[in-house]
């Protein structure tokens, strides 16, 4: 039993922290945010230079086979420094999928940073179940066509190709150029500065990824391993806001006494941090857990993880704007960005109630 | 990072299993799975058992006795106890004073109390709170007088667990009415129950239940040999006493079986004609709960293995009292709601030796209420939550 990084993982943690400190400041974030810019080319390459795009790619593909607890280690520090780059939709999501359906060459880019992918499975009106399918295909001369609407496809924004769950003699995945005619993407920032599109597709063409009618069970792993990631991420976002919290106890003086000496806040403070506490345990069960063939092993792990941290980083954000009173509702000030954070995160790849409804049935 | 039990571990535990499939009674462990109350002849029949086996005192130094078992063996055993319905050993000599003894006390204390305490022979009750000395139990008064080679004790404890059966307690008093701090005046005392002078009177709780009483103290005379350690220095080894508890302290094993035997129930009781384990909302009740002990076992995990290294846990272990107490607590209320109706009827005794009456309802029915009001306690004994958040708090925000 060990629940410790290895020293490897710990190396990688500290190049990535001390690559954030210098070019991915609060500023730079709050700057980007008002540019409403989801991606910055110069930091997307010194992260690939670093070799977390690689780092969890197979060997065959220039990657350093890495495991999903590496998975962990990265997107909880892309999660403590609020960096919107689309990490989790490339290369947790998309690299997984495109291995899955035995299309292995494409991932050398990814390892690169070369070629930006995301993958949407999420409909309008179907709320967190990724294989509820009203797209369809149609088999043409050159291929297939694909007809539907994806909603929030994380990464989409800045893709140079998507990935389309579709009807297909069952649940069937394919691949498209994003500048693929008859796609239009309605391109925005989410909550906290991460980017996303809405995808409409009205007769692209598109190619069939892997076997027709087989994709159900690579689509509940990609999302497995991304709601994992956004797990760990919070997880990075969550101590940030700890930290600040505590701090601000510690310091802010009303009634000549830091406020941290009134027994009330005091109290409400140590519940967040068993919470705390908590959501560490179950999101590292989830890192270890993501992998796992075994599929309903593996899902009651990541919805347990899913549906608790999803109920306590709410509470939490709650609680720690609640205890900073007027200054926790300013934008200028990071707390909120964080709890934003950890917004996005909770409602991404099935919400709390989804998966605590998950949990019980698999 | 890996979550699983190394082959040592796994070894260990197939060792406990086939130990408790063996040596189990089936009286006591159909007592502990009914939620029955156990009598004092089955806890000392289970304890003797365990003693036989080397296993009744397992974290104590391996020359006084102890196993030698690592934190994370001892929570192997502790939770396949639970999960085969064996008893709890009663903590108060195995854990709270038997650990004093062996560091404060002088040899002819351990040689006279150590031998009783591993065989179960003398059983022990625990003296520290009294009326106005509960949260703030320095404040205590019962107070022993020095009288030559003696000490004249007069006063009151309170909340004494399982008392009417015991042979020995041990008490804080109050030595020293004039130090300048509470804490300083105070002073650790063994004292026989059937010393003159010393009464005892139950008291009975929500659930109808007599495990604790009131001690009086009027003019009860012990040899002075009976202070352990230094007259005055009682409340250092209150202290270390109470960090003795750390291990095991989130109940894990315990809430493992109610949730097993919550699923159970959920799959019997009927709603709408179907089991109510497969009522959306209550199946959610469940899930929250589960994964919330879920997460638990792996933070309890990760204090066990810090402490192995050596290290201090910090705040973790108060952290995991107050969660595992709302997580036992939060599973006996769904037990409760789970059996409806025939929660109401009040039958505390069902299934004790000797009880007779009609069995109104199933016995985990009949149980559900009584063991809801009973483990309300669990929030409020060993430093209640509130203390526990205080204690974490001044540890991290620094006051």
């Amino acid at each position: 039993m060990n629940f410790d990084y290895s020293e490897e993982q710990k190396m990688l943690v500290q190049s990535l922290e001390r690559t954030l400190t210098k070019s991915y400041t609060f500023e730079d974030y709050r700057e980007q945010l008002e540019a409403r810019a989801t991606h910055a080319p110069e930091l997307w390459e010194s992260l690939a230079e670093l070799g977390i795009m690689a780092m969890p790619l197979p060997e065959s593909a220039g990657g350093f086979d890495g495991t999903h607890v590496d998975v962990m280690a990265v997107c909880t520090e892309l999660g403590r420094r609020l960096v919107p780059e689309p990490y989790v939709s490339n290369v947790v999501m998309a690299a997984y999928i495109l291995e899955a359906t035995g299309n292995s060459d494409k991932l050398e880019t990814i390892a690169t940073g070369e070629t930006k992918y995301a993958a949407g499975f999420y409909e309008p009106g179907e709320r967190h179940n990724p294989l509820a399918l009203n797209t369809k295909a149609t088999t043409t001369v050159g291929g297939h066509t694909l007809t539907g609407h994806k909603a929030v496809v994380l990464g989409a924004d800045t893709a140079d190709y998507l990935i389309v769950s579709a009807e297909f003699e069952g649940p069937s995945l394919f691949l498209l150029p994003a500048n693929a005619d008859k796609v239009t993407l309605r391109k925005y920032p989410l909550l906290d500065g991460r980017g996303a599109a809405d995808l409409i597709l009205d007769g692209a063409q598109a190619t069939l990824l892997g076997k027709a009618g087989d994709a159900g069970p690579i689509i509940e792993a990609a999302v497995d391993r991304a709601a994992a990631a956004l797990c760990a991420d919070t997880i990075g976002a969550v101590e940030e806001v700890k930290d600040l919290t505590q701090e601000y106890l510690r310091t802010r003086t009303q009634f000549g006494r830091p406020i941290g000496k009134f027994q009330v806040l005091a109290h409400r403070m140590v519940d967040l941090l068993v919470e705390y506490e908590q959501m560490k345990s179950i999101a590292m069960e989830a890192a270890v857990e993501a992998r796992n063939e075994a599929a309903s092993s593996r899902m009651r792990a990541v919805s347990a993880a899913k549906a608790k941290i999803g109920a306590a980083s709410r509470f939490f954000g709650q609680e720690a704007i609640q205890m900073h009173g007027g200054i926790g509702m300013t934008d200028e000030y990071a707390l909120g960005a964080y709890v934003k954070r950890m917004l996005v995160n909770e409602t991404l790849f099935g919400d709390t109630e989804y998966h605590l409804n998950r949990f019980t049935d698999c | 990072m890996d979550f699983s039990l190394t082959a040592e571990q796994s070894a260990f535990r197939d060792t406990v299993r086939a130990f408790l499939a063996e040596s189990l009674p089936d009286d006591i462990r159909d007592t502990v799975r009914g939620k029955s109350h156990l009598g004092k002849e089955q806890y000392k029949r289970w304890h003797g058992i365990l003693a036989k086996q080397g296993w009744s005192t397992p974290l104590w130094p391996t020359k006084h006795g102890g196993t030698g078992w690592s934190p994370i063996e001892y929570s192997i055993f502790d939770e396949e106890c639970h999960a085969h319905g064996a008893p709890r050993v009663l903590p108060f000599s195995v854990s709270m004073l038997g650990p004093v003894l062996i560091a404060f006390g002088n040899e002819e204390q351990k040689e006279r109390f150590l031998p009783g305490i591993q065989d179960g022979s003398d059983w022990w009750c625990q003296g520290f709170s009294e009326p106005g000395a509960g949260s703030d139990l320095a404040s205590l008064k019962c107070a022993a007088v020095r009288d030559g080679d003696e000490y004249v004790i007069n006063g009151q404890k309170t909340w004494t667990t399982l008392g009417q059966h015991a042979d020995w307690i041990f008490c804080l008093v109050r030595t020293d009415p004039k130090a300048t701090k509470p804490q300083t005046g105070i002073s650790f005392i063994v004292v026989p129950m059937d010393a003159p002078g010393v009464e005892i009177r139950p008291i009975i709780t929500l659930d109808g239940s007599h495990e604790v009483n009131e001690v009086w103290f009027t003019d009860v005379r012990v040899p002075a040999e009976y202070l352990v350690g230094e007259e005055n220095k009682g409340w250092n080894y209150a202290k270390f006493l109470l960090q003795n508890e750390r291990i095991g302290i989130a109940g894990i094993g315990v809430s493992k079986n109610e949730l097993a035997g919550l699923k159970r129930l959920a799959g019997a009781e009927k709603k709408n004609g179907k089991p109510l384990i497969e009522d959306t909302a209550f199946k959610a009740k469940i899930a929250e709960i589960e994964i919330e002990l879920r997460a638990m076992d792996i933070t309890n995990k990760r204090m066990l293995v810090e402490t192995e290294r050596g290290m201090d846990p910090g705040p973790v272990s108060s952290m995991l009292k107050i969660r595992g107490s709302e997580v036992a607590q939060r599973i006996y209320e769904l037990k409760m709601e789970a059996s409806g109706l025939y929660s109401l009827p009040f039958q505390p005794h069902a299934g004790d030796a000797g009880w007779n009456d009609e069995l109104i309802g199933s016995l985990t029915n009949a149980k559900s209420a009584p063991l809801y009001l009973n483990t309300r306690k669990i929030s409020i004994f060993g430093g209640s939550n509130e203390i526990q958040r205080s204690i974490i708090s001044k540890m991290v925000l620094g006051f």
